[in-house]
C-alpha cells in the first residue's frame, strides 16, 4: 500500500496521516528527520502529521524530544550551516516548505504561516516601540501606508483585548507585563490574517490565571479567522482544552497519534500512558503517581529499536532491536508499539 | 491550648525590598506583608500563588536565610530572630532547603560525594569512614547508586540531581524540610518520581515538609494543608480536600477554576472570569489587595483590608464578602473517561513499573 522505505528510514516513516481520513490538509509534513552537526542520531526521525484548516494539532511531549526542532524547520528557522534534513517534506498549501529557494519562504513567513515563541521578550526589539514592530511586521508583507499599517496594529491590539491600546502601542516591550508581551505577539503573529499559526509553548512562561486568558483569546481569534494551528505544549491539560488533534512525540519519535478524545479516553503507546499516569490529579488523592523509570536517553545513545525501549515497562528483545511500525486504526488514532493493545499481548500472554 | 505545639510559627513577618536612600535606593517592594502562619508536626504544608506574590521570600524567612523587616519565626517555641549566628548554625541541621533548581544550587566543581558529605562534616561527628557509609546510604535512599558518587553533577540528569540536592538536605539529620519549587524544573515522568521519593522520605525520616509551589495539582497531590498566597499576604488557608472542593476566597477559586484539567470537553473555558495583571507589589492596592481583579469587589473591597478571620474547620480566609459569595471548587470532571481497555492498560503499567522498580535511578 504504501512506498517501499529506503533503507535507514524505519518502518513508520509512513505513518498515514490521520487527518487524510477528515478534511483536506493545510499542512502536511511527511517523513521529516532531522540531524544536527555532530549528533549521530536524528533528533527529530521520520516524523508525519498533518492539520485541516481551521483545526489545532497539538504536538506534547517531554523537554528534548524535537517539538521546537520540528517547527523551526517547519518555518525554516534552523542553522543551515549545522543542521542535516536527510527527508522529508512539509507541504502548506501546495508547495514543500523544506525546499523552497529562501526569498519565497520569506514571502511567506510572518504572513501566510506565522510563529510565536515561548518567550516574547526574544522576539520582541526592545529598542522600538510595540506599535512601530506591528507596523512594520504589516509593512513588509503589504503595500500599505504607515498610517494604514499603524491602523492596524491598533486594530489588532483591540482583537487581543490590550486594555487601552492607543496608549499600549507607544510602549516598549519592557513596559509589559509577561501576560501583555504575549498578547502583543499574538497581535503580531495574526497582523497579517494567516492560515497556519505555529505556537511553541505560547503559555508555559505564564502564572496559571494568565495562562487561561491566553488560551481563551487563542480559542476566540480562531473562531473568528479559521487559523489552523500547530500548538506545541508539554502540558496535557492545555493538550486536552486547546486540541482538535494530538501527536505524541518522544525522543523524536511521534509515538502515538488521534483526535483528542481518543488520545485522552484510549491511550495506547505506553508512553503515552505513562505520561498521564505521572499527572498528579486535581482529584481526591491517589497515592503514588505512576512514573517512568530513568531519564531520556541522550541522542549518542539512542536505542536501535523503540527509542521508549530503555524506559518501557513492557520491553523485550524485539523492541530493543526494531522500530515498531506506526499502526493506524479506522478513526486516524495509531500508535507505534509492538505490544499495543496492551491488554492483548500482555495479558494475553500471561493469562 | 489545643494539642502540640507547631514546628513552625510565624507572627506578622513582614519583609520589606528596597525604599532605602543613596546606594540602597529604589522602590519599596512589599514582598512579605504581613503573614502569620504556624505549620504542624509531620504535615505537609503547602504554599501556593503566583508569580511575585513572595512565596520565595516567604520560605527563606522560615529558615532565617534573610532577615525579616519585623515579626518573629518562632522553630520549636525559639525565636528564630533572637538567636545568635552560632545558636543559628546549630539549628541549621535540623531544618533544610531544597531548591527549586538543580542545575545550579550544586557546586559544579565537588563530586556527589564531597556535596552529601559536607553537611555531614558541619553538623555531625562522624569518623571519616562513618561518613562514607552514610553517603552511601544516603544516596541508596533517595535512589541514587553509591558508585555514581565519584561523578560530577553535570553528568547527572536533571532528576537525578534534584536527588542530589535531596541526599544533601538529608544528611544532617532534618525535621523539617522547606522545598522552594522543589519539582517545578522537572518533567512530568521525572517530576512524579521526586513527588514519590518525598513522600516516602517523608514517612521514613519522619518529616514535615513546607512545600512552595504554583501548581496546583502538586499540591493537591502532596500536601495535608495549604496557604494561598496573593501579594505578599496569606488570603486563605485550608485543608487541602475542602480547599480544592469548597474554596472560600475568590482568588482561590480563580486559580482552580483556571487550571486546565487533562480531560477533553470538561471545562467550560469561558467561566474564567478572572481579569487583569497582577499589580505590582511596590504599589499593592489599597483595601483588599485583589480588588483590582476580584469579580464581587464592592466599595467597602476598595477601601477596607480584610484580615484572615476563622471560617471554621480549622479554615481561615481574607475576604469581606466570603460568607455571602458561592463557593465554587473543582467541578466536572478532573480527568478523562478511560475505556474499559484504557483502565486495564494503565493497570498493566502501574503492575509492570511497580515489578521492576527499585533498579533504576
Ligand atoms: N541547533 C541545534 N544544534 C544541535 N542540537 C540541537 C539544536 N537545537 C536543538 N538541538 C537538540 O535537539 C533536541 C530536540 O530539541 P528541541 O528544542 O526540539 O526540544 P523540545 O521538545 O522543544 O524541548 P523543550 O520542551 O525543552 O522546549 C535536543 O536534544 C536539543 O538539544
Ligand atoms: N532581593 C530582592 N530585592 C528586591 N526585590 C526582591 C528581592 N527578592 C524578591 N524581591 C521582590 O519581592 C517580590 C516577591 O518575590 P518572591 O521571589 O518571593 O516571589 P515568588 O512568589 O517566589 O515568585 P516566583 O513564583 O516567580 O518564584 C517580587 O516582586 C520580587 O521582585
Ligand atoms: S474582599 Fe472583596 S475584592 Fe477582596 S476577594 Fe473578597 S470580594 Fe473580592
Ligand atoms: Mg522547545
Ligand atoms: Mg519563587
Amino acid at each position: 500500500m504504501f512506498p517501499e522505505a529506503a533503507m535507514p528510514m524505519p518502518p513508520h516513516a509512513n505513518m498515514p496521516d490521520p487527518a487524510a481520513f477528515a478534511e483536506p490538509a493545510l499542512l502536511r509534513v511527511e517523513n521529516l528527520s532531522i540531524g544536527f552537526a555532530g549528533t549521530a542520531a536524528n533528533v527529530v526521525d521520520s516524523v508525519s502529521f498533518s492539520i485541516a484548516a481551521g483545526k489545532t494539532l497539538c504536538l506534547v511531549g517531554e523537554s528534548g524530544c524535537g517539538k521546537s526542532v520540528t517547527s523551526l524547520a517547519i518555518m525554516g528557522l534552523l542553522p543551515p550551516k549545522s543542521t542535516r534534513i536527510p527527508s522529508g517534506r512539509a507541504e502548506f498549501d501546495g508547495r514543500d516548505l523544506l525546499h523552497l529557494p529562501r526569498a519565497e519562504l520569506e514571502t511567506i513567513r510572518g504572513d501566510r504561516l506565522a510563529m510565536i515563541f515561548q518567550e516574547p521578550m526574544t522576539s520582541l526589539n526592545p529598542s522600538f516601540t510595540v506599535g512601530d514592530q506591528i507596523a512594520e511586521a504589516v509593512r513588509r508583507h503589504r503595500k500599505v501606508s504607515h498610517e494604514a499599517a499603524r491602523e492596524r496594529a491598533l486594530e489588532m491590539f483591540r482583537r487581543v483585548r490590550i486594555p487601552s491600546p492607543e496608549q499600549r502601542l507607544r510602549e516598549y516591550p519592557y513596559q509589559l507585563s509577561g501576560g501583555m508581551r504575549q498578547r502583543v505577539m499574538i497581535a503580531m503573529a495574526l497582523a497579517n490574517d494567516p492560515q497556519l499559526l505555529i505556537a511553541d509553548e505560547p503559555t508555559t512562561a505564564l502564572d496559571v490565571t494568565i495562562q487561561a486568558q491566553i488560551l481563551e483569546l487563542m480559542r476566540e481569534l480562531q473562531r473568528e479567522t479559521g487559523t489552523s494551528m500547530l500548538l506545541i505544549t508539554h502540558d496535557l491539560g492545555v493538550v486536552a482544552e486547546t486540541a482538535d488533534m494530538v501527536a505524541v512525540m518522544y525522543a523524536g519519535h511521534i509515538v502515538e497519534s488521534g483526535p483528542v478524545e481518543a488520545i485522552f479516553r484510549d491511550p495506547q503507546h505506553p508512553y503515552t500512558i505513562g505520561l498521564m499516569g505521572s499527572m498528579p490529579s486535581l482529584g481526591a488523592r491517589t497515592g503514588r503517581l505512576a512514573t517512568i523509570r530513568g531519564s531520556v536517553p541522550p541522542p549518542q545513545a539512542m536505542p536501535a529499536g523503540c527509542r521508549f525501549s530503555t524506559r518501557c515497562p513492557f520491553a523485550d528483545d524485539r523492541c530493543r532491536r526494531e522500530v515498531p511500525p506506526f499502526v493506524l486504526g479506522a478513526d486516524g488514532h495509531g500508535a507505534a508499539c509492538f505490544k499495543a493493545p496492551l491488554e492483548i499481548h500482555i495479558e494475553g500472554k500471561a493469562g | 491550648m489545643t494539642a502540640e505545639a507547631p514546628i513552625l510559627e510565624t507572627r506578622d513577618i513582614v519583609k520589606h525590598f528596597g525604599g532605602g536612600t543613596g546606594l540602597a535606593a529604589g522602590p519599596l517592594v512589599h514582598a512579605v506583608d504581613p503573614i502569620s502562619l504556624s505549620v504542624n508536626r509531620g504535615e505537609t504544608f503547602a504554599i501556593v500563588g503566583e508569580s511575585g506574590c513572595g512565596k520565595s521570600t516567604l520560605a527563606r524567612l522560615l529558615l532565617r536565610l534573610i532577615e525579616p523587616t519585623s515579626g518573629q519565626v518562632y522553630y520549636e517555641g525559639q525565636d528564630l530572630t533572637a538567636l545568635t549566628p552560632t545558636q543559628m548554625r546549630k539549628l541549621r541541621a535540623e531544618m533544610q532547603f531544597i531548591f527549586q533548581d538543580p542545575f545550579s544550587s550544586l557546586n559544579p566543581r565537588m563530586k556527589v560525594r564531597t556535596l552529601v558529605e559536607e553537611p555531614l562534616l558541619v553538623h555531625t561527628r562522624l569518623s571519616a569512614r562513618e561518613r562514607r557509609t552514610r553517603v552511601d546510604e544516603l544516596l541508596r535512599q533517595v535512589g541514587l547508586r553509591p558508585e555514581y558518587a565519584d561523578r560530577y553533577p553535570h553528568e547527572f540528569s536533571g532528576g537525578q540531581r534534584q536527588r542530589i540536592g535531596i541526599a544533601r538536605a538529608l544528611a544532617s539529620g532534618p525535621k523539617l524540610l522547606i522545598g522552594d519549587e522543589p519539582v517545578s524544573a522537572l518533567d512530568v515522568s521525572v517530576r512524579a518520581q521526586i513527588i514519590n521519593l518525598l513522600d516516602e522520605l517523608k514517612g521514613a525520616f519522619g518529616l514535615t515538609l513546607v512545600i512552595i509551589s504554583h501548581d496546583l495539582a502538586v499540591i493537591r497531590h502532596m500536601s495535608d494543608r495549604v496557604a494561598v498566597m496573593y501579594l505578599g499576604q496569606i488570603v486563605e488557608t485550608a485543608p487541602v480536600e475542602s480547599l480544592f472542593e469548597r474554596p472560600l476566597h475568590p482568588y482561590t477559586q480563580a486559580l482552580i477554576q483556571a487550571i486546565p484539567v487533562p480531560a477533553p470537553g470538561a471545562r467550560d473555558p469561558g467561566d474564567r472570569k478572572l481579569r487583569g495583571d497582577i499589580p505590582s507589589p511596590v504599589a499593592p492596592p489599597p483595601g483588599c489587595r485583589f480588588h483590582t481583579r476580584c469579580p464581587h469587589a464592592v466599595e467597602i473591597c476598595h477601601q477596607k483590608e480584610p484580615f484572615l478571620e476563622a471560617a471554621g474547620e480549622g479554615r481561615f480566609v481574607a475576604c469581606h464578602r466570603w460568607s455571602e459569595l458561592p463557593h465554587r471548587g473543582l467541578t466536572g470532571k478532573v480527568g478523562a473517561a478511560l475505556t474499559p481497555g484504557a483502565e486495564r492498560r494503565f493497570a498493566l503499567y502501574r503492575e509492570r513499573s511497580a515489578a521492576d522498580a527499585g533498579g533504576s535511578p
